[in-house]
C-alpha cells in the first residue's frame, strides 16, 4: 500500500480526489486512450497469438487449412475445457492439480458403461448419452471430494487437489488394469470426428457453447463476481453475507465437470479410453490461464485471456511439426512462451499501479 | 542316492552359475523330491512373480508359464502386484515366496536394484533364481536371464513396413519416449532396417509420452504435410491408440501401412480390421515357459542344459498369417 | 434524549485456544448515541467488533437487539438485522470496483428470468452505488476502476460510505480514521454525526484518542478482555481516559 509511506501534505491534496472518488484518472487524447487498449493483456495475447499464425503460415501455408485448423481444434478443446474451470478456480486464489486425473478417470469410465450397454445391444444414442452422463458425475464427484477437502478439513487447495490427483490415478488402473477401453459402437468415431462447418465437430461446438456459457457467468452474474470477491479478499466476502464454503465447493465441482467433458472429448477422438489420457493435462491448463493473464493470486482475470492463451499453447505444438521443428525443442518453445507472457503481465500490471498513484 | 544328489547338485548349481561348464549329463524327468521332503517323490513348487498381475502382456505370460507347468508336472504359484508396477508393492510378494520355500523362482522385476536384496537372499535361502522381461543389476548369481529383443522387434517392423510399400515411399515413426530403452533399442531396429532401403525417407520422429492425443495429433499434422505418407511404425501400445485414432479421422486407415507394437486385444481388433497392417508380438508365454525349463534344469543339476542369457525373436502378425499367429496375443 | 437500547451485549467471552480474548465484556448501544470503544492494543476490541458484526460467535454471552436475544450463524445474520460493520483494513475487496463493493453480497439483479439465474444489473448498481455514498456524504465520481488503484484515503472513504449507506439500526466502525490525513478524519467524524441524526447506533473504535473524546456520547474502555470503564464522555479528559486504558486508574473520576 504506497499511501503508507505519504506525508499529511499529499494526504491533504489528495482530498478533493478523496470526496470525489476515482476523479480525474482517465485519459483525455485518442492517443491515451488507444496506448491504454494495447496495454491490455488480452490485446497483447492475440498479437502474439496473429504473430504466432503469421510465422507459422508464412512458413507453411498448410498451416491455416482446413485440416490443419480442425487439427488444432481438436487439440484446443480438452485443454480449453479444463482451463475454464481452472479460471474459476485460481481466480479464488486456488489451484485444481486433479483436472488432468479425473479427465483420465471420467473418460474411461464412461468408455466402460458404453462398451458395457453396447454389448447389452442398447441403442448406440443412449448409450453415449449414459456414458456421457457417467463422465460428468465422476468429474462432479472428484470435484465435490476437493470442496470437502478444502473447505471442511481445511486442506490447502495445493495439497488437496493433489491428494486426489493421485488417488485418480489409481482409480484409473483399477477400472482400466492398464488396458484401453474400446468396443463402443462405430457412432463413437462418427460422432467424434465428422465434420460440420468445415472445421468443426459436434462436440467442437458443444465445447463452443459450454465457454460461451462459462463465460458470461463469470462475467455478467453474481456468482462471478462473487469469485472474484472470494479471491480478492475471502474475509471480506464472508463479512459481506456470502457463503464462502458453499461458493468453493461449487467451483471445485464446476472444475471437475469440466474434466469430465474433456474426458469424454477424448474419447470420442480416440474412440476408446485410454489409462493415460489427460495426465499432465492440468498443468498445459494452468499455463493456459496464467498466459492469459489471471492472476495466481486470485481475484483478476478473464476469460478471453485463457482463450488466448489455450489457443496459444495447443497451437504451438502442431506449428512446430509442421514447419518441421523436432520434438525436443517444442517444450523449450512452450516454456519461453509462458516466461513471456507472465513477464509481460508483470510489466502490465506493474505499470497500472504506477498510474494510479501518481495523484 | 537319487535325493543326495539332488541335494548337492541344488546347492552346486548356483554357484556353479559363473563357471558354467555344463557337464552333467543326467536328464531328470521324473518327479523329484524337495529339500525338505519325505519318502513320496513330490511335485516341485515354482514360484513366478510378474510386474503387475493385470497388464495383458504378463497375463499372456502367465497363461504360457501355467500351461508348461501343467506339461512339467510342476505346480505353479503365479502371484505378483494386481495393479501397480512397483518395487514397494511387487517386494511383498518375492519375500512371501522366499519364506514358502519354493523350489524354484522367477522373477520379473520391476527395478534392477530395489529387487537385487530379495533376489540374493532367495539365493542364499538355495533357491534357484531366473528373471525375465527385465533383470536385476548384478545377474552373477542367476539361473538365467530371458528377454524379448526390442532391437530385433524394430528391424522386423522396419523390413515388414518396407516389403508392405514395396520399398521406397515416404514414411513416419511416432515414438512414445524419447529415454525409455524399450522404445530407445525399437528406433535403432526400425532406422537400421530402413537403412537398407534408401528409397525410403524417414520423414519425421515424434513423442507421444504415453499421452494417445499427442499421437494422434502429431499423425494428423504429419499426413497435413505429408499428404502421400506411406507408412507409419507406432512403437508401443499408446501410440498405436492414438495413431490408428488418427488414420481414422484421417479417413486413410488401410490406405496407410502401421506396423504396431504388442498384441493387446484392442491393438489385434483394429488388425482385423485393417487399421494396423502388422504387428510386432513378443512371446511372454514362451519366456516364461523357457524359464520355466531352466530352473528345473536348474534344481535337478542338468546346468548343461541352462542358457545363462536369452534374447527371445519376435512374431509379425498379419492379417494373412492370423491363422498361426493368433496364438500371440496377450493373452489369448 | 435517551432512547431505547437497540443493541446490547452482555457477558461476552471468547478464548483463542489457551489465549482469552474476551472476558464477560459487556456494551449497550442506544440508538442515535454514539459509544466509543477504545483500549490498548490486544485489550480485545477487534474481537469484540467481529463478535458484534457476526463474524465471530462468542464461547458464552448473549447479543440482544431491540429487546430480542439474538444469534449470529454467520455475518449474514447481523447483516439481514441491520447491523453494518467497517472492519480494520479487511472489509473490501480490492480487485473489485466501488459499486461491487459497496453492493458486495447485495447485488442488484436483472428483473425477470435474467435475474433469476443471477445476471447481475451493471447500470443499476453503479447508479445506485453513487446515490448511496452521496446520502452517506460522500462524493462519488462513477468510473468502473477497481479499488486496489485508489489510495488508503480514498478506499476507507468508500468502506464508510459502504457501511453507513447499508445501516438501518447499528453501525460499527473499526479504527475508520486510519491512513487518513487530519482533514479527512474530520470528514469521518461527520459522517458519523450524520448517522446518529438518521438515528443509527454507531460504535466507534478508536485509538486517536481526541477523535473519542470529540464526536462520542460515551466511552467503554476494554483492557485484557474486560470492560473497566463505562462512562460519559464528558467524564474524561485525554489525561484521565489515557490512564484508565493504561490500567493506571480505575474510571474517570478515580
Amino acid at each position: 500500500m504506497s499511501s503508507n509511506t505519504r506525508t499529511n501534505r499529499e494526504n491533504d491534496s489528495a482530498v478533493a480526489a478523496a470526496d470525489e472518488i476515482g476523479g480525474g484518472h482517465e485519459p483525455n487524447s485518442p492517443q491515451g486512450r488507444l496506448k491504454q487498449v494495447l496495454m491490455r493483456q488480452d490485446v497483447i495475447l492475440l498479437g502474439v497469438l496473429i504473430a504466432m499464425v503469421a510465422f507459422f503460415t508464412s512458413m507453411n501455408p498448410l498451416f491455416l487449412s482446413t485440416n490443419s485448423l480442425a487439427n488444432v481444434l481438436q487439440d484446443w478443446a480438452p485443454v480449453m475445457l479444463l482451463a475454464i474451470g481452472q479460471t474459476y478456480v485460481i481466480i479464488t486464489a486456488g489451484i485444481d492439480l486433479s483436472v488432468g486425473s479425473t479427465l483420465g478417470l471420467a473418460g474411461v469410465s464412461g468408455a466402460l458403461i458404453i462398451r458395457q450397454l453396447h454389448e447389452s445391444a442398447v441403442d448406440p444414442t443412449v448409450a453415449i448419452m449414459l456414458g456421457l452422463l457417467t463422465a460428468l458425475v465422476v468429474g462432479a464427484t472428484v470435484g465435490l471430494i476437493n470442496g470437502l477437502l478444502i473447505t471442511r478439513v481445511k486442506l490447502a487447495p495445493f495439497i488437496a487437489t493433489l491428494a486426489t490427483m493421485g488417488a485418480g490415478a489409481g482409480a484409473i488402473l483399477v477400472l482400466t488394469k492398464g488396458v484401453q477401453i474400446a468396443g463402443g459402437p462405430r457412432e463413437v468415431v462418427t460422432l467424434g470426428t465428422t465434420r460440420v462447418l468445415g472445421v468443426l465437430t459436434i462436440p467442437l461446438l458443444i465445447v463452443i457453447v459450454i465457454l460461451v456459457i462459462a463465460w458470461l457467468v463469470l462475467e455478467q452474474t453474481r456468482f462471478g463476481r462473487w469469485n472474484y470477491a472470494i479471491g480478492s479478499n475471502s474475509f471480506a466476502a464472508r463479512a459481506a453475507g456470502i457463503n464462502v464454503d458453499l461458493h468453493l465447493i461449487k467451483v471445485y465441482m464446476l472444475s471437475g465437470l469440466m474434466a469430465g467433458f474433456a474426458g469424454m472429448f477424448l474419447y470420442l477422438r480416440l474412440g476408446s479410453g485410454s489409462p493415460t489420457s489427460g495426465s499432465g493435462y492440468e498443468l498445459t491448463a494452468i499455463a493456459a490461464v496464467v498466459i492469459g493473464g489471471t492472476s495466481l493470486f486470485g481475484g483478476s482475470g478473464k476469460m478471453s485471456g485463457t482463450v488466448l492463451g489455450a489457443f496459444i499453447t495447443t497451437s504451438v505444438l502442431s506449428g512446430l511439426i509442421l514447419i518441421g521443428v523436432g520434438p525436443y525443442w517444442q517444450q523449450v518453445v512452450v516454456g519461453v512462451l509462458i516466461a513471456i507472457a507472465v513477464g509481460m503481465q508483470q510489466v502490465g500490471a506493474g505499470k497500472l499501479k504506477r498510474g494510479a498513484t501518481s495523484a | 542316492m537319487v535325493r543326495m544328489r539332488t541335494m548337492v547338485a541344488s546347492a552346486a548349481a548356483v554357484g556353479a552359475l559363473a563357471l558354467t561348464a555344463g557337464c552333467s549329463a543326467e536328464n531328470a524327468t521324473e518327479t523329484t523330491p524337495s529339500p525338505g521332503g519325505d519318502e513320496t517323490p513330490q511335485q516341485l513348487t515354482i514360484g513366478f512373480v510378474p510386474g503387475i498381475a493385470s497388464d495383458p502382456f504378463f497375463l499372456a505370460m502367465q497363461q504360457g508359464a501355467e500351461e508348461h507347468a501343467a506339461e512339467l508336472g510342476i505346480e505353479l504359484i503365479w502371484q505378483g502386484a494386481p495393479d501397480e508396477y512397483s518395487p514397494q508393492s511387487q517386494i511383498p510378494f518375492v519375500q512371501s515366496m522366499i519364506t514358502q520355500q519354493v523350489d524354484g523362482l522367477i522373477v520379473v522385476p520391476t527395478d534392477p536394484d530395489a529387487l537385487q536384496p530379495s533376489v540374493d537372499e532367495a539365493i542364499a535361502a538355495g533357491i534357484p533364481v531366473a528373471t525375465v522381461d527385465t533383470t536385476v543389476t548384478d545377474q552373477s548369481g542367476l539361473v538365467s536371464h530371458i528377454t524379448g529383443d526390442n532391437v530385433d522387434g524394430g528391424h522386423l517392423a522396419g523390413v515388414t513396413l518396407a516389403e508392405q510399400i514395396g520399398g521406397s515411399g515416404q514414411v513416419f515413426l511416432m515414438s512414445g519416449s524419447p529415454t525409455a530403452t524399450t522404445n530407445t533399442l525399437r528406433q535403432q531396429g526400425f532406422e537400421e532396417a530402413l537403412a537398407d532401403y534408401p528409397d525410403i525417407e524417414l520423414v519425421g520422429i515424434e513423442f507421444a509420452n504415453s499421452q494417445p492425443a499427442t499421437a494422434t495429433s502429431a499423425v494428423t499434422a504429419t499426413l497435413i504435410q505429408y499428404p502421400d505418407l506411406a507408412g507409419i511404425f507406432a512403437i508401443d501400445g499408446t501410440s498405436g491408440t492414438g495413431t490408428a485414432a488418427a488414420l481414422r479421422n484421417a479417413g486413410v486407415a488401410g490406405d496407410v501401412a502401421f506396423i504396431g507394437y504388442d498384441a493387446y486385444e484392442n491393438q489385434v481388433a483394429d488388425l482385423q480390421e485393417g487399421v494396423f497392417s502388422a504387428l510386432i508380438a513378443q512371446k511372454p508365454g514362451e519366456m516364461a515357459a523357457l524359464a520355466l525349463d531352466f530352473i528345473v534344469a536348474a534344481i535337478n543339476g542338468d546346468t548343461g542344459t541352462i542358457e545363462p542369457n536369452v534374447v527371445m525373436e519376435n512374431v509379425v502378425m498379419t492379417n494373412e498369417n492370423f491363422a498361426e499367429t493368433s496364438v500371440f496375443q496377450y493373452p489369448n | 434524549m435517551p432512547e431505547s437500547i437497540v443493541y446490547e451485549a452482555k457477558d461476552i467471552c471468547k478464548s483463542y485456544g489457551s489465549v482469552t480474548a474476551l472476558e464477560g465484556a459487556s456494551l449497550s448501544l442506544r440508538a442515535g448515541e454514539i459509544v466509543g470503544l477504545v483500549g490498548d492494543n490486544g485489550a480485545g476490541k477487534s474481537t469484540l467488533v467481529k463478535v458484534l458484526s457476526g463474524a465471530l460467535r462468542p464461547d458464552s454471552g448473549t447479543l440482544t437487539m431491540d429487546g430480542e436475544q439474538r444469534e449470529w450463524q454467520s455475518p449474514r445474520g447481523a447483516l439481514d438485522a441491520g447491523v453494518e460493520t467497517l472492519y480494520q483494513d479487511s472489509g473490501l475487496c480490492p480487485d473489485l470496483t466501488v459499486s461491487g463493493n459497496v453492493f458486495l453480497g447485495r447485488e442488484i439483479l436483472r428483473p425477470g428470468l435474467l435475474g433469476k439465474l443471477g445476471v447481475l444489473d451493471k447500470p443499476a448498481l453503479e447508479r445506485e452505488a453513487r446515490e448511496a455514498l452521496d446520502r452517506a456524504g460522500i462524493g462519488f465520481a462513477g468510473v468502473r476502476r477497481t479499488v486496489n488503484q485508489f489510495s488508503g484515503g480514498q478506499r476507507q472513504a468508500v468502506a464508510i460510505g459502504r457501511a453507513v449507506a447499508w445501516a438501518r439500526k447499528v453501525v460499527i466502525l473499526d479504527e475508520p480514521t486510519n491512513h487518513l490525513g487530519a482533514r479527512q478524519a474530520n470528514e469521518v467524524l461527520r459522517v458519523m454525526r450524520k448517522a446518529k441524526e438518521q438515528g443509527l447506533g454507531v460504535i466507534f473504535i478508536s485509538h486517536t484518542l481526541p477523535h473519542v473524546l470529540e464526536v462520542t456520547d460515551r466511552v467503554v474502555v476494554l483492557r485484557l478482555g474486560k470492560v473497566v470503564a463505562d462512562e460519559p464522555t464528558a467524564n474524561f479528559t485525554p489525561d484521565t481516559l489515557l490512564k484508565v486504558i493504561t490500567g493506571l486508574s480505575q474510571g474517570a473520576t478515580a
